[in-house]
């Protein structure tokens, strides 16, 4: 008997042991890789003195835990803000309710693209949907440059793009429907299939592939490119249609939670996270293109100013990807 | 006796709790989920001809990887139970660890080999990848299932048959179908966890009803299909547990260890060889190559990213150390309590419900579960619960308290009822009959089932990424959120180091049982 | 003077009926032997006095108490004041032989555990064996050890089920004389009732002051060894000739 009291004594410590009620805290969910997004919330927490508690989201339930999360918790929130990596998910969040406006004085001039228009969420460092190919499969002549090249015969079975269904490349796909209109979209989409497009796990297992040169090249996003060539592959970026619709460009997105238990400390966390700090220093850790004017970036890191973005309203964008989901999902899987 | 332990306070909280803190949350979930807006109807239309095509592919997957594991389980249980082949209580431990390494970095790991080895991964990643991975997986559970049947037949039945025939015939006649039982249980066991797992599947981009109902709940956000797909597994798993005890209820050769039991060994002579052969080629491929893998991945930069990996998962060893060892104990202790009324052969009807209650939950996929539990327990009342690691407890308790019931429940039926009834008689209580003649008696399979839900709680993610606290650090949860866009070796580095604490925990409760339970091996004999 | 009645016992394991509105008294002081088939119910007997079973329509009368009544255990078996042996004997493997005896002594706070077990083992010669667990016994030793540990409480009943099956035949005579002293022992002697099922008649017609002997959960004849030996009753000629 006594071995059990002291089982059950044990268990109770072990539950109440993280009951501890520190007010000065802050709480984010975040769906931006662990590995770049904790160097700068632990700054934060040092520079402030509050203590930032994290949930990050993983490859395996690809971005979606943390958001299903949110949803379950809509009736009583434990979450401050909602740190996306890109502005679809911000988008559904409004559209439920989770959210709530914030307009953010340190965010003034980035531009108005990249923000909602009621301030549920603000953008700012943006990554880039590219094309990564390997340099030994494909010849410097060969590299496609639009999108829609990527039908051509040439590379047919040479292609790697990931699950439409998840992630930035839904986002890139609904992205390319508002831009071109959807019958020819669906053709782009039908022609890729028939030229034995490869659909991979995730964009970091597109990476893999090109690099391994299991494949000559896919789409991805600049994070996933750059940390390719950091560690040191062989393998080149482009960024396609610059002659044409442009590429897409998907900016971080911040926003503040409706009823979040911490709303004093969210609002510093989130001025924080819009300044020209944090967009240098994720410049340097993971290429992101920071959207205020004037932050100083690293030579190799490419910028704003050079790069056409394709011309979308986020928010018709992720109206048009829950429109076209049932068809894309049908499309990948048969 | 068991009406009187139903009937006993404690148990009466226990079963109370676990309803309570379990059973309601879920079904509210998934009552207030599938009915909220006449979805129901909606999606019952849903519920179409591909939905079962669907069902009926995955079937044959995990029934391939079921009659695989439960084959190649079989051959080796034979080979390191009946046998005296060299090295064969090294292997009996080793052969295990698959079993306890998370599924998605063998599949990881595999694909990778594959890749090193012939620059392609068509072959592993299809349906005969997910077969091959999760078979690799599951044999060592078959192993053990079948293993321990053949250990307990009685030698002379055995003895008898070698009278009679040749050694051939024994085994096809009288040994195989003496543990048929076990095989039943082996096969219907690796069916579920098969047939549930997502990860492996997911990761070779092979659609399987896992997956679908994954897409449904995380790229449509249509809960209460995800609910009426899950509600289809559950049904289907739950038929065939209830079909495996029928059968086993009904097998009229269960008793096959009598009085003056002991086990027959065989000789292998010259098989002996290649059977070392056979079981060596099997560690070696389950075990070493993903290794190997893992291993030239992580040093390939050199040593740094190793440091780097354990300096990250440092503050997560303490956290997930205690919560696997608190959620080991309260699994055990639930296991127990469910399977004691199986002793007195009192069968009630609250210790059956329970009994089910337990597998319900069990085949519920994680996802779904841990949405149900953020849903009941995130009030403001319940918030010491929802805030801490209560929760993740919780969910643990969910997931494994059906193992740990039916490692404890086996153990139990060895116990012949004469000696409880003998201190019955003596008129000591039944608290200390419990304490002092049922505990010590099946320690060595608590401590089993101790074993093996730490070791699963360690690396449990599905629910605890669903769970865990804002800001607390555990260690499977840290490997996946890093291991997105992080360097290979240093993802690689990660897994290996989570691979060694769990092999030197293994090592170290293998060697603490060992020493504790030297006496029960005699006695038990 | 009866000391255990059963009135009117009907039993059943699911469909199957094992006794049917069986009656059946015991007498104080004596050895009776219930004897008979396998599946006759003569174990169920024993287990329903014992209370381990509770039947399905009956009455069993102990002592002049109504311990089970109506499908309900009114006394429960610790309180009948009887010993059991079992046929598996079920010594609890991981005690040693002393301490399977004096288990149940401490739990019912006795004093003088150990002089009480000591003189219990030097009454069956087994002094040298109380550190040894069972399994380190001969079968005989064991079933002594069985016998010890009941009689050790002191019971007015002890219920013995096969104790001497799977013996060789010298050592169940020597058993037998263990019993047979027993009743007339001073230790333990006074008033003890024995109930001893068995299927061998040989041992009955050795031991016992009176035999009932059944068949297929009825009782088809009760008397003394010689009244037995003369019965007309074709099944029992036949039972103890075969």
């Amino acid at each position: 008997m006594k071995n059990l009291t002291f089982i059950i004594a044990f268990i109770i410590v072990l539950i109440t042991s993280n009951c501890n009620n520190n007010s000065n805290v802050v709480v984010v969910y975040t769906t931006v890789d662990q590995i770049f997004s904790e160097p700068v919330l632990k700054e934060f927490e040092s520079g402030t003195g509050i203590t930032v508690k994290v949930v990050y989201d993983t490859e395996e339930t690809k971005s979606t835990g943390v958001l299903n999360r949110l949803i379950a918790e809509k009736d009583n929130p434990q979450c401050d803000v909602f740190w996306s990596g890109d502005p679809v998910r911000t988008i559904i969040l409004k559209n439920r309710g989770i959210t709530t406006p914030f307009q953010s004085q340190v965010a003034n001039d980035i531009d108005m693209v990249f923000k909602d228009p009621d301030y549920h969420w603000t953008g700012f460092s943006a990554r880039a949907r590219v094309l990564i190919y390997n340099k030994n499969l494909l010849a410097a002549a060969d590299v496609p440059r639009s999108i829609f090249d990527l039908t051509k015969e040439q590379y047919s079975g040479k292609v790697a793009i990931a699950n439409p269904l998840f992630g930035t490349t839904t986002f890139h796909i609904a992205a390319i429907f508002t831009a071109v209109g959807d019958e020819k979209a669906k053709q782009f989409l039908a022609d890729l299939k028939s030229n034995a497009v490869v659909i991979a796990t995730s964009n970091g297992d597109v990476k893999k592939r090109v690099v391994q040169g299991e494949i000559a090249c896919g789409l991805t996003d600049t994070d996933d490119a750059w940390e390719a060539i950091k560690e040191g592959a062989n393998v080149g970026i482009v960024f396609l249609d610059q002659q044409g619709i442009g590429s897409l460009i998907m900016p971080n997105t911040v926003s503040l939670i409706n009823n979040s238990p911490h709303p004093a400390n969210a609002k510093k966390l989130m001025d924080y996270l819009l300044s020209k700090e944090t967009e240098a220093k994720l410049a340097k850790s993971c290429a992101q293109m920071p959207l205020h004017k004037g932050v100083e970036i690293p030579g190799n890191i490419p910028s704003l100013d050079n790069i056409i973005p394709m011309k979308i309203d986020y928010d018709k964008t992720a109206k048009k990807l829950e429109e076209i989901q049932y068809y894309l999902k049908e499309w990948a899987e048969n | 006796m068991g009406r009187k332990l139903i009937e006993h306070p404690f148990y009466a909280i226990i079963f109370g709790s676990f309803v309570f803190f379990i059973v309601i949350p879920v079904a509210y979930t998934l009552g207030t989920a599938l009915f909220a807006d006449s979805s129901l109807t909606d999606n019952l239309q849903l519920l179409n001809k591909d939905t079962f095509l669907l069902l009926a592919k995955s079937c044959i997957i995990a029934f391939s990887i079921a009659l695989l594991s439960t084959l190649f389980g079989t051959a080796l249980g034979f080979l390191l139970y009946k046998t005296q082949v060299p090295f064969r209580s090294f292997f009996k431990i080793a052969l295990l660890i698959p079993l306890f390494i998370s599924p998605y970095i063998l599949a990881v790991a595999w694909k990778d080999f594959f890749f090193l080895l012939f620059n392609n991964t068509d072959f592993i990643s299809s349906y005969i990848g997910v077969i091959l991975v999760l078979t690799s997986i599951f044999t060592p559970l078959s192993m053990l299932i079948v293993g321990s049947a053949l250990a307990n037949i009685n030698a002379q039945l055995e003895e008898t048959g070698f009278v009679i025939t040749d050694f051939r015939s024994v085994i096809f006649k009288i040994m195989l179908p003496l543990i048929k039982p076990a095989l039943i249980t082996s096969f219907v066991l690796v069916f579920i966890f098969s047939i549930s797992e997502f990860s492996v599947p997911a990761f070779f981009g092979v659609k399987v009803f896992t997956t679908e109902i994954f897409t449904q709940f995380s790229a449509f956000y249509n809960h209460s299909l995800a609910i009426l797909q899950s509600a289809l597994l559950i049904l289907l798993c739950v038929l065939l547990l209830l079909s495996e005890r029928k059968y086993i209820a009904d097998a009229p050769f269960l008793s096959v260890s009598g009085k003056g039991k002991s086990t027959k060994f065989y000789n292998l002579e010259n098989k002996k060889w290649i059977s070392l052969f056979f079981l060596a080629g099997w560690f070696f491929i389950s075990v070493i190559l993903p290794f190997i893998v893992l291993i030239v991945q992580s040093f390939q930069d050199g040593i740094a990213k190793f440091v780097q990996a354990f300096e990250l998962l440092k503050p997560t060893f303490g956290n997930s150390l205690g919560l696997a060892l608190a959620g080991a104990l309260i699994t055990v202790f639930i296991g127990f309590t469910v399977a004691y009324p199986t002793w007195s052969g009192v069968e009630t009807k609250s210790g059956k419900s329970f009994d089910w209650l337990l597998l319900v939950v069990f085949a519920i996929p994680s996802t779904i579960l841990g949405i149900s539990l953020i849903k009941f327990y995130n009030h403001p009342i319940l918030d010491f619960i929802y805030s801490g690691y209560a929760i993740i407890l919780i969910g643990y308790t969910a997931k494994f308290s059906f193992i740990s019931a039916k490692l404890i429940g086996n153990a139990i039926m060895q116990i012949p009822n004469s000696l409880d009834e003998a201190a019955q008689i003596e008129g000591i209580a039944l608290s200390k009959r419990i304490q002092k003649i049922l505990i010590p008696l099946i320690m060595p399979a608590l401590f089993a089932a101790f074993v093996i839900n730490f070791i699963f709680c360690l690396g449990e993610l599905g629910i605890t990424i669903m769970l865990y606290p804002p800001g607390t650090e555990i260690m499977p949860i840290k490997v996946f959120t890093i291991m997105a866009n992080a360097p290979q070796s240093l993802t690689s580095s990660m897994t290996l180091i989570v691979f060694s604490v769990t092999l030197l925990i293994i090592a170290c409760l293998y060697f603490i049982g060992k020493t504790f339970f030297k006496d029960y091996s005699n006695v038990n004999n | 003077m009866s000391i255990i009645k059963l009135n009117n016992i009907t039993h059943s394991y699911g469909d199957k009926p094992v006794l049917q509105e069986l009656t059946l008294n015991i007498e104080d002081n004596q050895l009776s032997c219930l004897l008979g088939g396998s599946g006759c119910g003569k174990t169920t007997i024993l287990r329903l006095i014992a209370g381990l079973e509770i039947p399905t329509n009956g009455q069993i009368i102990i002592q002049d108490k109504i311990v089970t009544d109506k499908q309900k255990i009114i006394i429960p078996p610790y309180k009948r004041n009887l010993g059991y042996i079992f046929q598996d004997l079920a010594l609890w493997p991981h005690f040693t032989v002393y301490k399977n005896i004096a288990f149940g002594l401490r739990e019912r706070k006795e004093k003088n555990v150990k002089y009480t077990v000591f003189k219990m083992l030097e009454f069956f010669g087994l002094q040298d064996h109380a550190d040894k667990y069972p399994h380190q016994l001969s079968g005989g030793q064991q079933q002594l050890v069985a016998i010890s540990r009941a009689l050790v409480l002191k019971p007015r009943i002890l219920l013995m089920d096969e104790p001497l099956a799977n013996l060789d035949v010298k050592l169940k005579r020597k058993l037998l004389e263990h019993i047979k002293n027993l009743k007339q022992s001073r230790e333990f002697g006074i008033n003890l009732t024995i109930v001893y099922v068995t299927h061998d008649h040989k041992e009955a017609l050795t031991l016992a002051d009176t035999i009932v002997v059944l068949n297929e959960g009825k009782i088809e004849e009760t008397g003394n060894i010689e009244q037995i030996k003369k019965s007309k009753n074709e099944y029992v000629q036949y039972f103890i000739e075969k």
